[in-house]
């Protein structure tokens, strides 16, 4: 019996408590009266994967069964999450490869001869072979790769179609291939409640003129929040756009749900509630923190980046976007929602090595930031964990350092965006068509493995809800340069930050700390 | 090297190796205890075990007892017919009681007597476990209601005393709590009497949160009573009530003599062992003065 997550009130009895920190972690003492958000335990597995694949796709939700959908001659695109889900990456097999799997074999009975594949990546890098096969497993890779299984292209405009307005002028351009199949099936890893529905194909495979109307400072800061659907205009606009979509194609929608299990049984500690860390758990900690702390650099991002989730499906959804999709947030809920009553004066977060956009790479300052502001502080539902003007304390090191394979408009958007602006406003309509639209970060997104131009422009606006809704971001640990460029401060240590945060906050704020990963979903009252 | 022992000190600490180990008091609600697992204490009933125990409480534990205490024991006489296995039953308000019982008990019974002592206290971690078996014959009483554990029954089968503190834990303010009914039933079951004793005074003398006896040596006294036995269809709940009310006999007989307590042991007018019903400190107040012995008659006057 999993038991649900809850507050802890630090006390006298409270050891000190695990905080992330990149590339490393530690054990923090909080003040007394700390509220300590824990995410509910992981939940049991379904018994037996495969037999609740077909059963998802024997009897969806509100369609036909998937085999009265394929038909021979038909043009059948299957596409799916990127490697930016789930986090850390799934041990293998991965739940995408298992459902495909299942779908393909529905599709050969059916004699479908035209099969394509596509990750929906949108703006993100492509992937490289090797972590596409990671993906989709070595039969549907050997059978598919490299003609009919593809990184969905952006920039490629023979390959968009344009499919019309939405009643809020939006353009919805996605791809060609998947806007003119017969069947569009789509596989989910539903990882956070931001996670399916709409945004999977009207975001995940659609172009910049698309992307534009709701990957904008404006969205983002009335986004409240990013997981709650029905409070995030992203979403509404994600939703807008699928209602367009849906009269060009027929969506068949595959939304998986994963439980807690983030991290490596060796590793249990990282997911355990820390009074009840046993001797062992003690010194696995104290081998792993000391392992780490001597490490070289290279190294430890190895050792960190081969981590792979043991997770267990918790459920399969199919059938139509919405009623699978509010299936799914449901099952999300039930793993990650915690109640909690009332904001804080401060917020505390650390921060792990990975968020979306790093996988095998580097976690530059910007995504340190979108880790923090952008995704971490919008774990929430209802209102912000932390009250209007008050303070965050994140705890990253903030490395100035950039993949300049992966994030190479990154490295520019750093040096000349950030240290003219910080308001996301302004910087999107000072900069961002210009990111944009220069020929060579177009160049290196379709040849090499570079996140779009514009991509730091989007984690900027990631962060625009916290940055308007907070009064002082401090960074316990951060490179002072890096954290200067993006306008924050930086504290050496949690005590200084708490004293620093004092001017925004008092010299006795309430303190709320959220206790993750793995994810938890705080319902603020 | 100076951050690992940091680390290895916070870790120590903030878990801390030399206590046992406590959740937060709000996440009371949401622990999960581990499951119990007793320590095994078999090896502390050795020969060799108990001939260390002997050689340490007669060369030890006694002789300090005696020293930091002015001990005055009563009773003993009732321990002399009696042959086989019983259950000494006592009122528990100090670390000390335990001493006092172990010390003040005759040889023959010293050596063949165990005592039930707090799982979650005296067995938290392997080194007070082992010390506590050691020269307290100790073994683990699970408070947590768990379950009964089986050791105790075996014990006696294999004609093991047992020493027990029906109260649970040491009295806060030095008065007798409530008995509850382990002992009783344990007794019933195993068909072993059950000889009541009366501990005063080491409430006093060594009250929660001292380890040491006050100095000045303190008085305390250990009062044997008669031998209690389960009669033909007696209920271990009314078997219960008459062992707690030899022990408040027993210690209105400490204050008066036995005559008169007596007397109001057949009236039904025995003073409460729990104590008037006032104030807390002063209960305290009057559980922490010493007991005063009559003094001996001059030989000479």
């Amino acid at each position: 019996m999993s038991r649900p997550g809850f507050v802890l009130e630090v006390d006298d009895r409270t050891p000190p408590l695990l905080v992330h920190s990149g590339e490393s972690f530690r054990l923090q003492e909080f003040p007394l009266g700390t509220r300590v958000i824990y995410p509910p335990e992981s939940l049991p597995g379904v018994p037996d994967v495969d037999e609740t694949i077909e059963q998802a796709l024997l009897h969806p939700l509100d369609s036909e069964p998937l085999p009265s959908l394929l038909h021979a001659g038909m043009k059948l695109t299957i596409a799916f999450d990127d490697l930016s889900l789930p986090l850390p990456p799934m041990r293998k097999p991965d739940i995408r490869q298992r459902i495909i799997e299942h779908v393909l074999e529905h599709a050969a009975r059916a004699g479908v001869d035209d099969v394509q594949l596509i990750a929906a990546n949108a703006l993100h890098r492509r992937m490289t072979p090797d972590e596409l096969k990671a993906i989709v497993g070595e039969r549907v890779f050997r059978s598919f790769w490299p003609d009919n299984l593809v990184n969905f292209d952006a920039e490629d405009r023979k390959n968009l179609t344009h499919l019309g307005m939405t009643e809020q002028n939006e353009d919805v351009e996605i791809s060609k291939r998947a806007a003119e199949s017969d069947l569009l099936v789509y596989v989910n890893v539903n990882l956070v409640a931001m996670d399916g529905g709409w945004k999977s194909t009207a975001i995940g495979l659609a172009s910049y003129n698309s992307l534009r109307h709701h990957h904008n400072a404006h969205t983002m800061v009335h986004s409240r929040s990013f997981m709650d659907r029905h409070n995030s205009q992203l979403h509404s606009s994600a939703w807008r756009m699928g209602r367009v979509l849906s009269q060009h194609v027929k969506v068949f929608q595959i939304e998986t749900t994963l439980n807690n299990d983030a991290f490596p049984a060796q590793y249990g500690f990282l997911t355990k509630r820390e009074w009840e860390w046993s001797l062992r758990d003690q010194a696995t900690y104290l081998g792993a923190k000391r392992g780490i702390d001597v490490l070289p650099a290279k190294a430890r991002r190895k050792l960190f980046q081969s981590m792979e989730a043991p997770y267990a499906v918790t459920g399969i959804s199919a059938g139509s976007v919405e009623p699978v999709h509010d299936e799914t947030l449901s099952r999300v809920h039930r793993q990650q929602l915690v109640e909690v009553d009332g904001q804080s004066d401060v917020l505390v977060l650390g921060l792990p090595y990975l968020c979306p956009y790093n996988v095998n790479s580097v976690m530059n300052p910007i995504l340190a930031a979108c880790l923090g502001l952008g995704y971490f502080f919008n774990m929430y539902v209802g209102q912000p964990l932390v009250r209007k003007g008050g303070a965050v304390i994140l705890n990253h090191p903030v490395p100035w350092e950039f993949s300049t394979l992966h994030h190479p408009s990154y490295v520019d958007f750093f040096e000349e965006v950030l240290s003219v602006s910080t308001d996301p406003k302004v910087i999107e309509q000072k900069f961002e068509q210009q990111y944009a639209t220069d020929p060579w970060y177009v160049h290196l997104y379709r040849t090499s493995y570079a996140y779009h131009g514009v991509h730091p422009f989007y984690m900027w606006y990631w962060c625009a809800h916290a940055l308007d809704h907070v009064g002082d971001v401090i960074w316990v640990g951060g490179d002072r340069r890096s954290v200067a460029r993006m306008g924050m401060r930086s504290a050496s240590t949690f005590a200084d930050a708490l004293e620093m945060a004092s001017d925004t906050v008092g010299s006795s704020p309430s303190i709320t700390y959220m206790h993750a990963p793995p994810h938890v979903l705080a319902h603020v009252t | 090297m100076s951050s690992l022992v940091r680390d290895v000190r916070q870790v120590a600490r903030g878990w801390r190796w030399t206590h046992r180990p406590l959740p937060p008091r709000s996440a009371e609600p949401h622990h999960t205890f581990p499951e119990f697992k007793e320590f095994p204490t078999d090896w502390a009933r050795s020969p060799v075990a108990v001939a260390a125990r002997t050689a340490i409480l007669r060369g030890g534990l006694t002789p300090l007892v005696r020293h930091e205490t002015t001990l005055h024991v009563t009773g003993l006489d009732v321990l002399d017919d009696l042959d086989g296995p019983v259950i000494f039953v006592a009122n528990h308000s100090s670390h000390l009681d335990t001493a006092l019982l172990l010390t003040t008990l005759p040889a023959r019974w010293q050596r063949k007597v165990t005592v039930g002592a707090a799982a979650d206290y005296f067995f938290d971690v392997w080194w007070r476990a082992v010390g506590s078996a050691l020269v307290f014959s100790t073994f683990p009483i699970e408070r947590g209601g768990v379950g009964l554990s089986e050791t105790p029954t075996r014990l006696l089968a294999d004609g093991w005393s047992l020493v027990m503190f029906p109260e649970g834990t040491r009295s806060p303010d030095g008065w007798t709590r409530r008995f509850r009914l382990g002992a009783a039933y344990l007794a019933a079951t195993a068909r072993v009497p059950v000889v009541p004793i009366a501990l005063v005074g080491s409430f006093a003398a060594m009250p929660r949160g001292r380890s040491w006896p006050k100095p000045g040596r303190p008085e305390v006294h250990v009062r044997y009573g008669r031998p209690l036995h389960l009669q033909d269809g007696e209920e271990p709940r009314a078997f219960g009530a008459r062992v707690n009310a030899a022990v408040a006999t027993l210690l209105d007989e400490d204050k008066t003599d036995w005559y008169a307590a007596a007397k109001r042991a057949a009236a039904g007018t025995t003073p409460s062992p729990s104590g008037p019903d006032i104030a807390r400190w002063r209960r305290v107040w009057e559980s922490s003065a010493s007991p005063t012995s009559r003094k001996k008659p001059k030989a000479w006057r």
